[in-house]
Order: structure tokens, then sequence, then C-alpha cells
């Protein structure tokens, strides 16, 4: 992992100074809630219906054990005893006293923590695929370069108030975990015919009221001009980005008005302006990160997987949270294994203080300490051996940490919608929990196979509805809680925007028409299609007859 | 009107801003705007540009006035809202594609608290609004002593990772 070197402490013990002065001069009186309000933002301090929230940045999602505790220590002392992750790796805390978040922050500090960027109109935390440096399809590890980008956009002195908010997402896999094609700029690392590393770029896409996936602006960007080349997208987009209508502001409006092709000149016309010596990142230069990030030997160990197999038939349990719940890992004998926090009925995302403690230490126990965070609200122990595997689900069993539906019906993303933020429409995060109890039978869950359901209490839809095989959006129907349906979309390997169904549903309904939509399914299917290619092989019709032919 | 210099010391402010070129000499040290810029000079007569200032909008286009640019004795950049940081970028266009190396000034909605980023990205002072305090500007400019990217400042030290090996780079 990447270790702080004492200027990058210096830089972050000035900004938790910084920010507790601001605070003060609040509390004091100085400023006006008008004009604190954009300092706040700068923070992560977000004024909710109920209380502050605090949003802590998880660089590219990776986690170390001692962070993990630092995190469950906020969580029981300036909380009410959870934390919430987050879609964006990040995680969130919802009951903050004003006065007491610059000590949060200080003790967040003290493990390399901090708010920065992770609101306002600015470069926001970089997220990457949450297998880093354990998959086995991977070309090179996306964590190195998200630290590059890292430590290039903190604090950037041009870029900090941008049009709109900023994300950039870096994989390094084929199969991509993290929905690069919806963000501001998706990172691809690929190799060209001669073998040399770099990057394939692609801007300008996202969710929200218009959702775009990202066209491919530059199929191969040799790496050491990656920053060379953001800087030049930056500033294009700084420098074009409407400013006039905060729902025209992001930069997927900005391409699709110009176009993607003389959007890309444009950026090569910056690119080219741009002095290769300030910004290049040649191999040296990161081969320092690189070490930091090197994964620790682990020794292959191919005879505990078929001493696992034994143990699988002892535990009718065990077999399908093996199933769904782990995931090969590069060296033999290994697994990638998730941690749902989605349990029946639960919220999703949200984990107690208990539980983080306990994950932290089994962090330790079985996956060399470090833990990840999913854009898909769970966290990862990314290096497990098959030996402990046993062992390790039963103690997760005992924190109810072991529901085995990752990737399944009950797996469901949620915004915190309107139990907690001043936009929404409509609730969230009660829906899903009525969904996830319809389908409590874990062997039919698992029967009906990867099946992704995602819920946004709003239009901005940080609940990704759009990417979802089934989508769910807030609205309102003349001062009515309504939700509107959507079918096909894809936010994990592939990138696809669901279409809506027809015609919104009330609380009850939409809870129903989950469960017709899936029986839908299940009569239709052929031998081994999941429901998302028996959808794309029907069309949505024969969904849209059982849905609304009995009204 | 206080005018702070990139070290945030308040400076003797020699420059007026002038809405036409009545009453004035060649050698004021007069702002103006495009507009009065590109009607009554001569982009040959570097000696008066000299004593001269231009004040762009964030709606102005630079390059309207690129002959002028290298010879100007001051542009100042008007923010017209802090949330606006098109002059972020403009600063550095004129620095950088321009090559303008006398005094540029930040003006308009500016907080203390984007001080720091303002002399980062190459204004040399600015125009402290009526409700803060040039005091302010300075508290804020000393927050840092680190930054990870380098810029037109010297107080603050680079946080070097990825330039360590870079040599080239320190003969900026
Ligand atoms: C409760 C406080 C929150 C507020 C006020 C809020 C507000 C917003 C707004 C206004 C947008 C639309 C931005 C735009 O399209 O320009 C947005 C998008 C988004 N938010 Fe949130 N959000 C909140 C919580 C969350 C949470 C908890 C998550 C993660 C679960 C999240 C993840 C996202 C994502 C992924 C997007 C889509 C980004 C895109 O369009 O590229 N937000 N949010
Ligand atoms: S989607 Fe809407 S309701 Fe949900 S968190 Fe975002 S802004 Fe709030």
């Amino acid at each position: 992992m990447y270790v702080y070197d004492s200027l990058d402490k210096t830089l972050l013990n000035q900004r938790v100074a910084e920010f507790r002065d601001q605070v003060q001069r609040r509390l004091d009186g100085d400023l006006t809630e008008d004009q604190f309000k954009p300092l706040r933002l700068m923070n992560g301090l977000y004024l909710q219906l109920h209380a502050y929230m605090l949003r802590v940045a998880i660089p590219y999602g990776t986690l170390s054990s001692d962070q993990m505790r630092k995190l469950a220590y906020v969580a029981k002392t300036y909380d009410r005893g959870y934390g919430h992750f987050t879609t964006r790796q990040n995680i969130q805390f919802n009951w903050i006293e004003l006065s007491t978040a610059p000590d949060l922050l200080y003790d967040l500090s003290e493990v390399d923590l901090h708010a920065i960027q992770t609101s306002g109109n600015c470069i926001r935390n970089v997220t990457a695929d949450p297998y880093a440096g354990a998959a086995a399809d991977e070309l090179d590890d996306p964590r190195i370069w998200s630290e590059v980008i890292r430590q290039w956009s903190t604090l950037h002195p041009e870029f900090s108030f941008l049009p709109r908010k900023f994300k950039i997402a870096v994989t390094g896999s084929e199969a991509d975990r993290a929905a690069i094609k919806f963000h501001d700029i998706g990172l691809k690392i690929v190799r060209n015919n001669e073998g040399v590393l770099g990057f394939a770029v692609y801007v300008g896409g996202g969710q929200g009221r218009t959702p775009i996936v990202a066209p491919l602006i530059k199929a191969f960007l040799p790496a050491p001009d990656l920053l060379r080349y953001l800087d030049a997208v930056l500033r294009v987009y700084n420098r074009h980005g409407r400013r006039d209508n905060i729902y025209k502001a992001r930069i997927k409006i900005l391409v699709d008005s110009m176009g993607a092709d003389s959007f890309a000149a444009e950026v090569a016309s910056e690119f080219n302006r741009l002095d290769p010596k300030l910004l290049s990142v040649r191999d040296d230069d990161v081969s320092r990160l690189r070490d930091m990030f090197a994964q620790p030997y682990l020794r292959p160990d191919p005879d505990s997987s078929s001493s696992f197999e034994d143990l699988v038939k002892k535990s009718p349990r065990l077999g399908p949270w093996f199933k769904s719940n782990a995931h090969p890992h590069k060296t033999p004998g290994y697994s990638i294994v998730t941690i749902s926090l989605k349990p029946i009925g639960g919220i999703p995302g949200d984990a107690t203080a208990e539980q983080m403690f306990g994950i932290a230490d089994l962090a330790d126990r079985f996956s060399l300490g470090e833990i990840r965070v999913t854009y898909t609200q769970n966290l990862i122990l990314p290096h497990v051996r098959q030996a402990d595997l046993f062992v390790l689900w039963q103690e997760l069993e005992r924190l109810n940490l072991a529901t085995p539906n990752v990737g399944l019906a009950s797996d469901i993303i949620a915004c915190p919608g309107l139990d907690y933020c001043s936009l929404a429409n409509a609730r969230s995060i009660p829906i899903s929990q009525r969904i996830s109890e319809r389908f409590a039978n874990l062997n039919a869950q698992h029967d009906v196979g990867p099946l992704d359901i995602r819920i946004s209490g709003c239009i901005n839809a940080c609940g990704h509805h759009h990417a979802g095989h089934i989508g769910i959006l807030g609205v309102d129907k003349k001062g009515e809680e309504r939700y509107q349906l959507t079918l096909g979309g894809q936010g994990n390997g592939e990138s696809a925007v669901g279409k809506i169904v027809g015609p919104g549903f009330d609380e009850d309904g939409i809870v129903d028409a989950v469960e017709t939509v899936v029986s839908t399914y299940l009569s239709l299917r052929t031998e081994g299609e999941v429901f998302s290619q028996t959808l794309a092989r029907t069309g949505q019709d024969p969904f849209k007859e059982r849905l609304y032919d009995n009204r | 009107m206080t005018i702070v210099n990139a070290s945030g010391d308040v400076v003797e402010q020699g420059w007026t801003t002038v809405e036409s070129l009545e009453g004035y000499g060649p050698h004021h040290g007069i702002i103006v705007s495009p507009a009065v810029l590109l009607d009554s000079f001569d982009e040959a007569d570097h000696v008066s540009l000299s004593h001269t200032g231009v004040r762009l909008s964030v709606e102005d286009d630079v390059s309207e006035i690129a002959a002028y640019v290298p010879h100007l004795g001051l542009i100042e950049l008007v923010f017209a809202q802090f949330k606006d940081g098109r002059p972020y970028s403009t600063a550095l266009t004129l620095r950088r594609d321009y090559k303008f190396t006398h005094e540029l000034r930040a003006s308009g909605d500016v907080l203390p608290d984007q001080a720091i980023f303002l002399i980062r990205s190459g204004f040399s002072s600015v125009d402290v609004p009526d409700q803060f305090t040039a005091q302010e500007f300075k508290k804020s400019l000393m927050a840092y002593s680190v930054a990870y990217q380098s810029a037109h400042d010297s107080h603050v030290s680079l946080i070097d990772d990825l330039r360590r090996s870079t040599p080239d780079v320190a003969a900026e």
C-alpha cells in the first residue's frame, strides 16, 4: 500500500489545521453559513436533512486494517455507531456535530485518511478496480496510477473550481469492475502492439439526469504522458465547460455538444503545448510507487483448494457463499473474498463499528491486513488462502457479514434517499429492504442467478439506477412518492443505460413489479441464460405485458 | 482598495482603473477594458503599453488582444464568482503561451481561502475584496508549506514523488 512520507503528512496536517480554523471562525460567528458553505464543501462536510454528514475518501478503494479500525473508532466516537459505504468507494458518517468535525479529521489523519476533495467542483477521490493487485486478468496495478493521479489532483491550484465535480476511475483488467465508462474520465490500462504500457482514455461518461456511456477519446496514451494528457483534458473542460446551467455543466455535456472527435482534437492541441518535462511520469519515477503496491509474496497453495472442497460438503451453507462471494485469485489456492454489506432486509452499505473492528481483525489474520471497498457497497478481503476460508466464513457469520448474495438479487445498490438526503423525491433504503426481504430465500436467489438491482431517490442517480439490470428511480408525482422502473442497464463489465419500461408504481407496486420481472425472466430463460441475456434476447415486450396487462 | 502581492504583503497601488482615456496621458499607469485598448493603443508602441494594464472578464477572449499581451504592464482578471474557476486557466495560458511576465492581478469575487491557488496558478497580486482583509489573505497563503504540483510560486516545497528523478525540472 502507499505509505505517506513526511511531506504527504505535512500537507495533510496543514489541511486539518486550516479546516479547524475555518470551523472555529464559523462557530465564533466570523463566517456566515453562506461564507462557510464553500469551505466546508471543500472538505466533504454536507448539511443534510437532520445533521451534518461527513464523506471520507478511501483512495482508490484501498484500506489497511489500521485505517478500518480508525473508521470504526470514528463511527463509535463521533457518529451513532455505524458508517455507510458508498458507491464512490467513500464512507459517509451521517450524524456529525460541527464542533467535533475538526477532531474527527485529526484522528483520521493519524492513519493518512481525510475528506479532501470528497465534495465540491473539483477532481474527486479516484476510484479503481477493487480486485487490484489480486486479479488474474490484470495488466498492471491500477492503484499505482491512481496514486499518481491522487497526488497530481490533490489541492490542484488550477482545477479546484471546475464547472462541476469531476470523477476519474482506473482499471487494469479486461473485466471492468470500476464502471469506468460512467465516469468523467475512465482509464483502462492497455499495451499497444509493441508491448508498451499505456491507457485507453474514455471521456465524458456519467449518470445523473443525462446518462452517457463515455466515448473513447484516445485509444493509446503512453503511460508517461498520463498527467500531461489529464492536464490538457481538464484545461479544455475548465475553459469551455458550461457554467450557466448546473445540469449541463458536467464534461459529458461538453464532449457531447462538441462531438468526441473535435473534443479530442482540442485536447491534443492543448497537450502539444504542454512542456513534457513538467508532467511526464517516467517508469523510473513510478518505481517507488510500484514497490509500495507490490503484493507480498503468497506461496502458491493449490492443494488448499481440494481440501476446501471437502469442507464445502460438510456445511451446506458454505457452498453457496463460496460460489457467490469468492473469486479466483491470481495465485493458485487463494481467493478474493467479498464481504456482503447487504444482509437480508438491511441497509445497503451500512456497517456497525463492531463489524468494522471485526473486519479489521479478519484482514490481519487472513488477508495481509488489506481491505477493499467496492462501488457496489461491499467490502473485499483480497488475499485469502483457501485453507482459511472455512474459519473466515465462520467468523463472518458471527458478525452477520456472510450473506451469500454477492451479485444476486438482494445485493442491491441504493442511495441514501429521503431518509437522509435533502434532494430526494422518494425513499430508497426502505424499498431496497423490502425487495431484499421479498427475495429472502437465498437458494432461490442463487437459482435466479446474477441480477443487479439499483435504486436512486432522485434523478441525480447516486444509486446508479441507469446502470442496473433492474433500475428504480424515485420521482415526485404531485407530492406523492412514485417509482419508475428501467430495464437493461449494465454497470459491470459492459456499460449500458437502461430504458424506462412504462408508467411508475407506488411503494407496494414497485416491489411487486420487481418480483414480476424476475418471474417473467424465469419463465422465459433458456438453459444457462442469465437475466441480462434473456432480456437482450426477448426485449422488454414480454416484461411489459406481464407488468401492465392485468391493470 | 488594498492590493497584496504574492507573499500576501500590502503593496502600493500604482494603477488607476479608467473607463475612457479622457484626462490621461500615455504614461499614467491606467487599467482599461479590452475595447479601449484595441481602439486607442498601437500594438507596436511598447513603451505606452508598458504603462498600460487591461482588465479581462471571464467572458473576454485573450486571443483578441494577443498582439498586445506580452508588452502590457499589467493584466487584471476579474472573477465573476469565486466558484467560476476560468481565470485560473487563463492565468496559466498567459504565463505559458503568451509569455506574459508582468503583474497578473486577481480581482472581483475571490476568497482569502483561495489565495494559495491564485498565486500558484500564476497570479502575482490580488485586489482584496472589501469584506476581507489583507491579513486574511496572508494567513491563508501561509497555510501550506508543501504541494504536489510544480507551480508559479516559491515558498512551497514540492512533494516530488513523481519527479524526484527528473532533474530537468529544477531548471524551470
Ligand atoms: C446524501 C447526500 C448526497 C447528495 C446531496 C448527493 C448529491 C448528488 C448530486 C446533486 C448529483 C448529480 C451531480 C451531477 O450530475 O452533476 C450526484 C451524483 C452522484 N452521486 Fe450523490 N449525493 C449524495 C450522496 C451520495 C451517496 C451516498 C453516493 C453513493 C452511494 C453518491 C454517489 C453519487 C454518484 C455515483 C453520482 C453520479 C455521478 C455522475 O453523474 O457521474 N452520492 N449526487
Ligand atoms: S440520488 Fe438523489 S436522493 Fe439519492 S442520494 Fe443522490 S441526490 Fe439524494
